[in-house]
């Protein structure tokens, strides 16, 4: 089968792309999209670096195929920042030290971002159980979790 | 005690953290390179195996195959990480060792045509005994793994300080324990990736997610024939490393000889079932010890044997095996210690350093027994440790000097931190608190190979505007803040904010930096980077004296202003030349103190651009025995933990509940880092102890080769884990600095074990402490 | 990870998506979330030559409430099923909300967790113990499917490969009705459960006796199990501690647990033993609870 052109909304912008049909979401955005913030770190969906917000839902992209992005919205990483202003996430993840090597943050911060979009005052169960499915090696978590309930109290406050 | 500093000890944001915030942040898979082929492994299905015959016409037939390249295609040079030990060659020769032992590589115009063409390249096998076990490899006539290893002894050590049976002969108690760990695995989040192609100099780059470049291009220019300027290594921003990434792995050398091959850029990268298969990661270790003591606590002997589980070939366990040994000379008063090492060959993937290298299960059964015999003797836990305390200045067995050792202040601090005397004895069934302490080096004494050469260089380049610094440093920025580090030390020792500092790293090009292993970077890079930044210093003073016509020991720069003591000096005419140069510039420097950038500028003026170098090698250390550099450094960071555990006595399982850390780090460069680094090592302690193993079977195949099934801690499986800095003020570390990276590990076991013997009253020996396993023990303590 | 070749098709309804999958046999296989199914591609355990995707099929989709049953959706999310809701079983949305991770939750399907048939498998657990019946349609109309016989393996059921799974039916969520769900992992998330037990109990009016139980057990037999000991040492008698134990007795005689690197078959029967009556327990509990709520 030859490539499919394809259509769907990536950080607000409306994208097209040829994509093979075992292409997936992840290759769409690294390498059609050159959006490489979104990483590769196991492609079977153990370790979360590769997740995107699909329709307001995170997601491991490498388990997505291109071709299931038909007409959706994505929005990754690079979507957060409003030109050289970080989002109050992002800000509070650099201002707690909570990021390392930094490979497990795009995707750790997406988990976040979903999380505070539906509970936008987590208790510290409800944040450790919304970012559950992104490994880390480097911080053992706690500058993270303290990261996202600063967030939050500055994001509310807003 | 923390130090009257401008910079050094503050919460400096880092400065890698907004890109990596953002996705800018470029990891080797994010930078592409035009016209780049794809490379991939051929790797043995077997364990163990002759090869009989090898072809690669199909391979090399199939479209889009460029170069398909075997042993016949490179040079016929072994290497490996010690020169004692050079026993890999890049391509299996005649034999397998181990399932995934590199046999070929394939370099195509995409990476589904480099898999397809690895599995048309015939592989004729003979297959030979499996050794799987340490049992097994040292058993009456099994195979040699290595011709030059016989009888499968990688290394064996045999060391002793004082006189052993002599110090047990005078103890009231020699306690006796056993400890067996499993092989685990770095699981760092970033897999293994490089990029290598001829530049426009013919020079070879490597492009590589590497923690030692220097190491890299050594290793590259040995084995391909190259002279050290004709390779280049270049790290871009790594996703972790902890030791499995500090050697030249397969895919640098292969993408190195496919890029000279092909003539263009070819990337080769792990899957993450590869990055196991590759390992280079934390042996399985046995260990026996015998502790003697007296009836008052006083520690007087360890009879110490460890067996190393090796895998197939030595990578850093030469130096493993000595370290599970030479840390146990601390951080206790010990006059008499006894050590037998070995390291064995088996068919499995080789193991190396990892995270507190060698010392970490040692660590973890001594401290158990301190506990044990802090029972049997009647003492509190923490008063046998502080009874038997290292002092400041004292020097181990083993000629491991404390040049600075905030033991007991870390023991305090967790003591009073987890609130110890309410909990201890007090807690109800089924909650346990326990404790221990651990220790490592500060960088290596000396580098892995043999030489006189500095362990870094550093050159720092001042603006010629005077605007900022530059810091070039060959050193291995992989996630632990060195880039950081290094710009507070410049910052610091320059005298101006740290925001006009800018490091660039990583990159062999910039000098000679050992790399990010041992726990160095801080205090000797940050020595070097001091010392550049000294000379700097210098350099603008010793102009600026000259244009004042004043003595430069009046000047000092401090916080990007220039002082001067003693009477008012005019220095109108500096600032009038540099505010006509910058006439259109709306921020012209005022005030009435003379600006670091109308000094730096003026000395540009006079003497061209202003480059500083520095240096650092440590001193001649330790003792005239064999092993003796292994474990030596000049300085020693050291950590105490408190863990507090529930265990589920219907299951077995274990929660850790709460962890309390203390490390003293003789000087927090940045106080967020240090904190970071303590709780990093933590969890990565924890899944050691509680989660992680690798498993095989009897094939040699690895059971669990993803991080599904080798299990690290998620963010659920950490406690809250409080941090106290300790600062002793380490005499030997640039501002007083030394390490955390690893010294932070070595509590964290034991501490739990401790715990759950408080909570259930077992001495456990084996990890990783599943809950079968502790299930297990306890129904086996309820039957006695 | 490199995905192999495939052709990809998404058809617009289900006799669409029957037609197609009946022209292409056994070399087609039905997409839903992808979270099993690509990996297993990825692993090379599997290599089917197209891939149906049966996002767009409205049939497989949304949960209705109809006298008594509850028809869920097949492509119902572990996440959506977590979230609960009046449509969904609480013992459902425990099991649901136990599943890998947020981000698998929110693609794993209903659906694709009962053709994907593990033995540990989080929603078929629950849907064993609920008594749920699959809805399978196939080129020759539908069929009704009791879940107790639908498991023949691991990853084997009675779903012919010309059938699609589009609905599950349960007993609508009332009081007096409690589920229990225990998984034992050695971590708190992303845990194929090393055992793991769902109970089902229905009470009597007098919230004292057990009308109806049924205890299934995971990751102890090559699929998903009900325990016939368990049911029979509870069915008309108290609900109490006394008999959860002889239940969780009988669960841990009828399990058939192997030797297997993450565990010993000796230790996961014991386990099935104190997790049953933990999930008797807890199954109790929220029975009593909701009849007391409603009286």
């Amino acid at each position: 089968m030859s490539k499919q052109a394809i259509t769907l909304t990536v950080n607000g912008v409306a994208r097209q792309a040829l994509v093979e049909p075992n292409q997936t979401l992840t290759s769409l955005l690294r390498d059609e999209l050159g959006l490489t913030g979104t990483k590769h770190g196991c492609g079977v969906g153990d370790c979360g670096c590769c997740t995107v917000i699909l329709d307001g839902e995170t997601v491991n992209s490498c388990l997505v195929l291109a071709m299931q992005a038909q007409g959706r919205e994505v929005m990754t990483i690079e979507g957060l920042a409003k030109g050289a202003e970080l989002h109050p996430l992002q800000q509070a993840f650099v201002d707690a030290g909570a990021i390392q090597c930094g490979f497990c943050t795009p995707g750790m911060i997406l988990s976040a971002k979903a999380l505070l979009d539906h509970t936008p005052q987590p208790t510290r169960e409800e944040i450790t159980k919304g970012l559950s499915g992104n490994l880390c090696r480097c911080t053992g978590y706690e500058k993270i979790v303290e990261a996202v309930q600063d967030a939050a109290d500055k994001m509310s406050e807003a | 005690m923390s130090g009257n500093f401008e910079v050094i000890g503050s919460r400096a944001p880092r400065k890698d953290a907004p890109n990596k915030s953002t996705g800018k942040a470029r990891y080797i898979e994010d930078i592409k390179f035009p016209g780049e082929l794809a490379g991939a492994l051929l790797q043995s299905p077997q364990a163990h195996a002759k090869i009989k015959r090898i072809d690669i016409s199909k391979a090399q037939a199939l479209p889009g195959v460029v170069a398909v390249i075997t042993a016949q295609d490179v040079p016929d040079v072994k290497y490996g990480v010690s020169p004692a030990r050079y026993d890999e060659t890049l391509f299996a020769v005649d034999r397998v060792r181990y399932v995934g032992d590199e046999i070929a590589a394939v370099a195509a115009e995409d990476l589904a045509t480099a898999l397809k063409a690895v599995e048309l390249i015939e592989v004729e096998y003979e297959p030979l005994p499996v050794l799987l076990s340490v049992e097994e490899a040292t058993a009456e006539g099994a195979p040699w793994l290595h011709d030059q290893f016989p009888d499968n002894v990688c290394a064996q050590v045999e060391q002793e300080f004082g006189d052993v049976e002599a110090a047990f002969a005078q103890c009231d108690l020699i306690q006796e324990g056993s400890f067996f760990s499993k092989r685990q695995d770095g699981a760092f989040i970033e897999p293994n990736q490089c990029v290598a192609l001829m530049d426009s100099d013919g020079v070879l780059n490597l492009h590589s997610s590497t923690q030692v470049p220097h190491y890299v291009q050594r290793t590259l220019a040995m084995v391909t024939g190259l002279s050290m300027s004709q390779v280049r290594v270049v790290k871009p921003y790594v996703g972790g490393g902890f030791g499995p990434k500090a050697s030249a792995t397969p895919i640098d050398l292969a993408a190195g000889f496919l890029a000279m091959k092909t003539g263009r850029p070819v990337r080769m990268a792990y899957t993450r079932e590869q990055v196991f298969l590759f390992s280079r990661a934390r042996h399985g270790f046995t260990h026996h010890m015998k502790i003697g003591v007296k009836k008052d606590g006083t520690l007087m002997a360890l009879d110490h044997r460890a067996t190393l589980d090796g895998g197939a070939y030595s990578s850093f366990g030469i130096a493993t095996v000595y370290y599970a040994g030479s840390l146990l000379g601390g951080p206790y008063k010990l006059p008499n210690m006894r050590y037998h090492g070995l390291r064995v060959f088996t068919n499995k993937p080789a193991c190396g350093a990892q995270r507190g290298h060698g010392g970490v299960i040692a660590r973890a059964l001594f401290e158990q027994q301190m506990d044990v015999i802090a029972e049997k003797l009647g003492m509190d836990p923490i008063e046998l440790r502080l009874k038997n305390m290292m002092e400041t200045g004292d020097v181990t067995c083993n000629d491991l000097a404390m040049s600075s050792l905030g033991m007991r202040e870390c023991i305090e601090a967790v003591k009073n931190g987890s609130g110890w005397d309410q909990k201890k004895g007090k807690l109800p069934k089924g909650k346990g608190i326990g404790m221990a302490c651990g220790f490592f080096v500060s960088g290596a004494g000396y580098p892995i190979y043999r030489s006189e050469t500095y362990h870094c260089t550093i050159m720092i380049k001042a603006d010629e505007d005077g605007g900022g610094i530059v810091v070039y440093t060959a050193s291995a920025e992989i996630g632990q803040g060195s880039e950081t580090t290094m710009a507070m030390i410049a910052a610091e020792a320059v005298g101006i904010p740290y925001e006009q500092v800018r490091v660039k790293s990583g990159d062999t090009d910039f000098g000679i930096d050992l790399g990010a292993y041992s726990s160095r970077t801080t205090l000797m890079t940050g020595h070097a980077t001091k010392e550049a930044g000294e000379n700097l210093k210098a350099m603008v003073l010793e102009t600026l004296a000259q244009e004042l016509e004043i003595d430069q020991s009046r000047l000092d720069i401090k916080n990007g202003l220039v002082k001067i003591s003693g009477d008012p000096v005019d220095f109108s005419a500096i600032r009038i030349g540099y505010i006509k140069e910058h006439r259109g510039w709306q921020d012209q420097p005022s005030g009435d103190e003379l600006t670091f950038r109308e000094a730096v500028r003026l000395a540009y003026l006079r003497r061209g651009t202003l480059v500083a170098t520095g240096k650092y090698k440590p001193p001649v250390l330790g003792g005239k025995y064999k092993g003796a550099a292994v474990g030596t450094s000049p300085a020693y960071g050291c950590s105490a933990q408190v863990a507090e555990v529930s265990v589920d006595f219907e299951t077995g399982q274990i929660k850790v509940e709460r962890i309390t850390d203390a490390h003293d780090c003789g000087q927090a460069v940045n106080l967020t880092s240090v904190e970071a680094q303590m709780q990093g090592s933590v969890s990565m302690g924890l899944g050691e102890a509680l989660f992680e193993e690798v498993k095989f079977d009897s094939q040699g195949r690895i059971l669990n080769p993803s991080l599904g099934e080798y299990h690290i801690p998620t963010v659920m499986d950490m406690p809250e884990t409080k941090c106290i800095v300790v600062e002793s003020g380490e005499p030997n570390g640039p501002f007083g600095a030394k390490e955390v990276g690893e010294g932070a590990i070595m509590p964290t076991i034991p501490a739990i074990l401790n715990a759950v013997r408080n909570a259930t009253g077992l001495v456990l020996d084996e990890t990783p402490l599943t809950p079968e396993r502790v299930y297990l023990a306890l129904k086996k303590q309820k039957g006695a | 990870m490199l995905l192999p070749s495939f052709d990809y098709y998404r058809p617009q309804s289900l006799p669409e998506a029957l037609s197609l999958l009946g022209e292409m046999g056994e070399a087609a296989r039905p997409l839903a979330g992808g979270t099993d199914l690509l990996v297993n591609l990825k692993l090379k355990k599997l290599a089917p030559k197209v891939l149906l995707d049966l996002g767009g099929l409205e049939e497989l989709k949304g949960n209705r409430q109809d006298d008594g049953m509850i028809s869920l959706g097949a492509l119902a999310t572990a996440s959506g099923l977590a979230s609960g809701g009046p449509e969904v079983p609480g013992l459902l949305a425990m099991g649901a909300g136990s599943l890998g991770s947020p981000q698998v939750r929110n693609r794993a399907t209903l659906g694709g967790n009962l053709v994907t048939a593990r033995p540990a498998a989080d929603i078929c657990l629950p849907l064993l113990a609920l008594g749920a019946k699959a809805v399978l349609a196939g080129p020759g109309g539908e069929r009704v499917v009791a879940l107790d016989g639908y498991f023949k393996g691991p990853g084997y059921t009675v779903k012919e490969p010309g059938e699609i799974l589009t609905r599950v039916l349960v007993d609508a969520p009332r009081p007096g009705v409690g589920g229990g769900y225990q998984k034992l992992g050695l971590r708190q998330a992303m845990e194929i459960a090393l055992v793991n037990v769902a109970a089902h109990l229905e009470l009597e009016d007098d919230g004292k006796t057990v009308a109806l139980a049924r205890v299934a057990l995971g990751a102890v037999a090559p699929f998903p199990m009900l325990s016939p000991g368990a049911a029979s040492a509870l069915i008309g008698k108290a609900a109490e501690e006394i008999n959860f134990s002889e239940a969780a007795e009988a669960a841990a005689a009828d399990a058939r647990p192997i030797d297997d690197h993450r565990g010993s078959a000796a230790y996961r029967r014991d386990m099935v033993r104190t997790l049953t009556l933990r999930a008797l327990r807890q199954a109790l509990s929220q029975a009593q609870g909701n009849q007391e709520a409603q009286a």
